[in-house]
């Protein structure tokens, strides 16, 4: 599996993650090509759907990363999208997916090494677990 | 879709930044065989003079839907690709931003990696483009006057601020009349300024001023609506005494009930009609109700025949009354930690521990003893002991500094010895908090006029006990300290019902109950929702100046952004919520965290109102029916997204 180059989906919220990925591009840290961002504005705006969809079209593993609680642009959005990743963790068991696909973390906008750090380690992990492969029921109705 | 989309991809080299890392001839090439992609242009710097005439020129009379520029972070420079594509007719939805610089190019080793993650980048701009919708700037016409709840030093400072800008200006306090906590205070340290000749000026401006209108004896019971529209509704508790009072105090000397007077702290007595102080604003006396005997039994209404004025009106009923404004600043100050809490302090159980305000009340002129400062038998003090950080920097009490208690525990020896030369004073206190020349240099001048400064390394420890008579002051590691009386210096807590207002105005609270800033070091006069301004110790522990600079401060704000005749801008990227989808199940009620969306009863189903909205799409990733949508990052605009990532 060392070959394997997994392909990591990050969903970064605008105002701390987006800009810690921009701060670590400011630093040149480099981390893994496949690892490819979405903005949202908010953690809390990341429907599980866009979780399970990314899975769908082909993402190894899945990064959900917002401000630290307590710094939320949106007071609490990001302790939004922590219950609901739980949640989702939850089911994606149910589904066969292992749940180390999903990972939910807080970067600060300061935080330019934290980010270079998870992304990299996401990539290691993803890497260990191998492609995602859904199958039969999963794979036709629900992912 | 009607018909296929026009795309332009710009590919902007940022010097070497991005084409020594990303080969962008080849994602040229790439994009070309791309359907729909009309245009593709490279610059050596898009956002350079001439970069942006290049953009403007490139995209005019080409009927081109959507725009990609391949560029740097869109924190840098969405807003000017937006604005020079607006010029050109194009909607700001349909200018995506690629960062192929500090998500690629910069953080990519390989250049063949990075050039395959650029393309994959720009695909999934396109794919999400092709599901913009058009937004559209909107603004909202809006009310320019201010209210301010708490008329203290702040909150009168901002009146005065407000209204020499020409604003129309609501004062409302739950006092019975204006100067907040400073007007008990008759000399404030370190320059030891007369504090009410400090305010009467200013309380005067504030009468005088036309535009500013004092509603005291009130309280506000609601707030509706939102930054710009504000709805405040005030209670006006009846005075029993009508506006043309002019706070004589004829009918005083007639008045039969004495009763504890809450201004002296409990110390000294007023009469059932009283008035705060002589000269207070307003200068209309009111009747204690519950004490009256008017009210309690019909038996007297001496004050009503003696008053020159006919002002006492019996029936005078409670008064509901609303008010429109912008903004709102809150400037409710803060309440003395409470000393009974303390059993080891002796506070309530001793007789001569009093707190530092009751010394202050004391030693003030107007005070319950005429400025003698007594003890309770009416001898004079020879000794006094003042606790530093009593109740404070400890867990189970305040776990925090107040910052200004030790400037006024300095005080107290200044305050005795103007009226017993011979008395001592002992200072326990370990950090001394005296930031500052001025501060710095009345300690130095308190010690050397006899203050004894004793060191304890743990307040916490202090214990205050009775010992034959006098008292005596203990602590670990302190030889016992025997006095006549003890000052507690206590800090500073919210002042009481700070948590229902905040939740009246929908406003957070920080960890130690006080209003929380939006920011503490960005914008610390403002709270963490729009139009809703913090002055003085509303905000947090602060002395008198800073409560005033925070007061002018946070009016300054609010009146500089609802200027008269301008509208406001509102957020472009709100939730909006299709009625004909809403299936009324209210949980985007329960995630929103602006309270910005509302239950229609009627129609069953929800709305946002998106004057209050920030768009930060919690309510679309709770919305089981697909009703709720975030605008610009709409469910469709993702799955694209991320299909356009694949797709490259």
């Amino acid at each position: 599996m060392s070959d394997f180059d997994p392909r990591i989906i990050a969903f970064v919220c605008n105002w701390c993650s987006y800009a810690g990925a921009d701060k670590a591009g400011g630093e040149r840290l480099d981390y893994p090509a496949n690892v490819k961002l979405i903005r949202v504005m908010c953690s809390g705006r990341v429907d599980p759907q866009f979780v399970l969809s990314a899975f769908r079209q082909g993402a190894d593993g899945v990064m959900v990363l917002g401000c630290h609680p307590g710094d939320c642009h949106y007071r609490s959005g990001n302790v939004k999208a922590m219950k609901r990743m739980m949640l989702l963790e939850m089911l994606l068991r149910q589904f066969g997916i292992d749940a180390e696909r999903l990972k939910l973390d807080w970067v600060a906008a300061g935080e330019s090494e934290k980010f270079q750090r998870i992304t990299k380690q996401m990539v290691e992990k993803v890497r260990e677990l191998g492609p995602l492969s859904l199958d039969g029921y999963v794979k036709s109705e629900v992912a | 879709m009607s018909r296929p989309k026009k795309s332009a991809v710009f590919l902007c080299k940022c010097g070497p930044n991005i084409a020594d890392f990303v080969d962008l001839e080849e994602v040229a090439g790439w994009a070309e065989k791309i359907d729909g992609v009309e245009m593709i242009e490279t610059h050596n710097l898009f956002c350079s003079p001439d970069g942006m005439n290049a953009f403007r020129e490139m995209l005019k009379g080409k009927s081109i839907d959507n725009v990609i520029v391949a560029a740097c972070s869109p924190k840098m420079h969405e807003k000017t690709f937006q604005n020079l594509a607006g010029e050109t007719g194009i909607n700001m939805s349909r200018v995506q931003i690629a960062n192929i610089r500090e998500h690629c190019a910069w953080v990519t080793k390989d250049k063949t990696e990075a050039t395959t993650k650029a393309r994959a980048l720009i695909s999934a701009a396109l794919c999400r483009a092709e599901h913009a919708e058009e937004l559209e700037h909107r603004t909202m016409k809006v009310n320019t006057d201010i209210l301010i709840i708490g008329g203290g030093v702040s909150g009168m400072e901002a009146a005065l601020t407000a209204a020499q800008a020409g604003r129309k200006v609501y004062i409302v306090d739950r006092e019975v009349s204006l100067g907040g906590t400073v007007i008990k205070t008759e000399e404030v340290a370190p320059n030891m300024e007369c504090s009410p000749c400090m305010l009467a000026p200013r309380l005067s401006l504030v009468k005088d001023n036309p535009d500013i209108e004092v509603i005291t004896n009130a309280e506000v019971t609601d707030i509706l609506g939102f930054y710009g529209n504000f709805t405040a509704k005030i209670r006006k508790k009846a005075r029993y005494v009508k506006d043309n009072c002019i706070g004589c105090e004829v009918c005083f000397a007639v008045c039969p009930v004495e009763i504890d007077s809450p201004f002296h702290l409990g110390m000294g007595k007023w009469k059932a009609v009283h008035t705060l102080f002589p000269g207070s604003v307003p200068a209309a006396a009111v009747i204690d109700r519950d004490a009256c005997r008017h009210f309690v039994d019909q038996s007297c209404d001496e004050c009503r025949k003696v008053c020159p004025f006919e002002s006492i009106d019996f029936e005078q009923k409670d008064e509901d009354v609303e008010i429109s404004v912008g903004a709102i600043v809150v400037a409710t100050g803060f309440d003395q930690d409470d000393m009974s809490a303390y059993p080891r302090l002796g506070y309530g159980r001793i007789d001569n521990v009093f707190t530092l305000s009751e010394f202050e009340r004391m030693a003030s002129s107007n005070g319950p003893c005429s400025g003698e400062v007594r003890l309770k038998n009416g001898e004079k003090p020879g000794a006094v002991a003042v606790v530093h950080c009593a109740g404070s920097l400890m867990d189970d009490g305040i776990p925090y500094c107040s910052g200004i208690c030790c400037l006024s525990a300095v005080k107290t020896g200044v305050l005795m010895r103007a009226q017993n030369p011979d008395v001592k004073v002992y200072n326990i206190h370990n950090d001394l908090v005296l930031d500052g020349p001025d501060r710095s240099r009345f300690f130095s001048k308190a010690k050397k006029e006899g203050t004894v400064f004793i060191k304890c390394r743990d307040t916490g420890t202090v214990s205050v006990s009775e010992n034959n008579g006098r008292i005596s002051v203990t602590a670990d590691g302190l030889e016992p300290v025997d006095v006549d009386m003890v000052v507690l210096a206590n800090g500073m807590r919210p002042s009481v019902g700070t948590r229902e207002l905040a939740e009246m105005l929908n406003v957070e609270v920080d960890q130690d109950g006080f209003f929380k800033a939006d920011h503490d070091m960005l914008n610390s006069t403002g709270a963490s929702v729009d139009g809703i301004h913090l002055a003085g110790c509303a905000a947090g522990p602060c002395d008198i100046a800073t409560s005033i600079t925070r007061g002018r401060a946070a009016v300054g704000d609010a009146i500089s952004r609802l200027m008269p005749g301008r509208e406001i801008e509102l957020e472009i990227m709100t939730a909006c919520i299709d009625s004909e989808v809403c299936a009324g199940c209210k949980l985007c009620i329960s995630v929103c965290p602006y309270k910005a969306i509302t239950y229609d009863s009627e129609k069953q189903v929800c709305s946002v109102n998106e004057a209050i909205c920030h768009g930060c799409g919690t309510c679309a990733a709770t919305c089981a029916s697909g009703a709720a949508r975030a605008k610009h990052f709409t469910d469709e605009q993702i799955y694209a997204e991320i299909r356009g990532l694949f797709v490259s």
